[in-house]
């Protein structure tokens, strides 16, 4: 995206919100070799600046410093992570053209948010929250201090503290291991889905939005499954 | 004592007397906290709150060869939460601070370090557009 748009054109800062071993981090660095800012925020401090409590997120500022676009799901392009027996599509190409937009129209871009609309779309932030946040940091430091019974239960309290914040949820369950953390990901999202009527993201109401409100997973199975429902619904 | 704050780990001498309280050396304020003791009162960067002053003998206090604040006072009042577990103390955004720039546009300022080790500012990038952006390995 930065270099399609143009990289003298405006700044891209990717930041890797991820608390573990920032080699871990900075192999998916290099393998995007990127020509853009690239920085490792361990305590997750720009997402607690921004109001976002899940990523990828983005903003955009323009050149006196003010936000004119805040959203999660904020997804550079389509992708596809696969895991054992399954695989997951993310993103879609919405975000990034509007994106284009933005660079080459400015103010005139039809997705530029006024301030009052940026501040309708502000999460709500109460005395849970921020206490939240301020636990969730406490586990981010038993964490890097390697206390980790301490981590898991700070981690802990502030999930329950602040259920909608899927960083907190996510950063918390790595800490047992990917796949610990991915298990519980497919199992809230399931349980979300159907039990709520809450979302992974907000749509981002982008044109070309490929919107869901979970991201399922397509297993090895689940073409055949589909082909079996359709036969038997033909009946 | 650890303090956790504004992105940062700082660790400062405690105040052995009181150890309920989260007591902080004047001078380490602005380190530890963001905050600054001046005339007018508690400062952070422009945005200054008057100590009440039937709180000033109970909230500043010489012990030990130094003045100290009770810090975790001042927060109950401002409405910062924190959290804590033995020597270690976290503090979470200033109300007024996170909510009132982010309801007008403005970018809040942070400062990280980049992979090159250089340190980012994105009050650096004024005059250029910026897409900031996160995600995560997990």
């Amino acid at each position: 995206m930065y270099e399609s748009i143009g990289p003298d054109r405006f700044e891209l800062i990717s930041v890797a919100q991820d608390s573990g071993d920032p080699k871990a981090v900075g192999k998916w660095f290099d393998r995007a070799s990127p020509t853009f800012r690239c920085v490792i925020d361990p305590t997750h401090q720009i997402s607690s600046l921004f109001g976002w409590v899940n990523v990828p997120s983005a903003a955009w500022i323009d050149e006196g410093g003010t936000i004119v676009r805040s959203h999660e799901g904020a997804y550079p392009g389509e992708s596809t992570v696969r895991f054992g027996l399954g695989k997951v599509r993310f993103g879609d190409n919405s975000f990034a053209e509007a994106t284009r937009d933005w660079i080459e129209r400015g103010a005139d871009s039809e997705f530029v948010w006024s301030s009052t609309e940026l501040a309708e779309r502000l999460k709500p932030v109460d005395d849970d929250t921020r206490l939240a946040e301020a636990t969730f940091k406490l586990a981010l430091h038993f964490e890097a201090v390697g206390d980790s019974e301490r981590a898991l239960r700070h981690f802990g309290a502030a999930q329950d503290l602040a259920p909608d914040n899927w960083n907190y949820h996510r950063q918390g369950w790595s800490h047992r291991g990917a796949l610990y953390a991915g298990l519980k990901v497919l199992k809230r999202t399931s349980h979300l889905q159907k039990n709520t009527d809450k979302s992974f993201y907000d749509p981002t109401g982008l044109p070309g939005e490929d919107y869901r409100r979970f991201t399922q997973p397509e297993w090895l199975w689940t073409p055949a499954v589909r082909r079996i429902k359709q036969l038997l619904g033909r009946r | 004592m650890i303090i956790l704050a504004n992105g940062k780990t700082t660790e400062i001498a405690q105040r052995t007397d009181d150890t309920e309280h989260l007591w902080v050396r004047v001078g380490d304020l602005p380190d530890a906290t963001g905050w600054q003791m001046k005339p007018q009162g508690m400062c952070l960067g422009e945005l200054c709150v008057p100590l009440p002053d039937q709180r000033v003998e109970e909230w500043i206090a010489d012990a030990e060869d130094w003045v100290w604040m009770c810090y975790s006072e001042f927060a109950d009042m401002i409405g910062q939460q924190y959290a804590r577990d033995g020597d270690v103390w976290s503090l979470g955004s200033v109300p007024d601070v996170r909510r009132s720039g982010l309801e007008i546009g403005i970018a809040p300022d942070f400062e990280v370090t980049e992979r090159s080790g250089d340190t980012l500012r994105l009050s650096d990038f004024r005059g250029r557009k910026v897409v900031l952006f996160t995600w995560a390995s997990w």
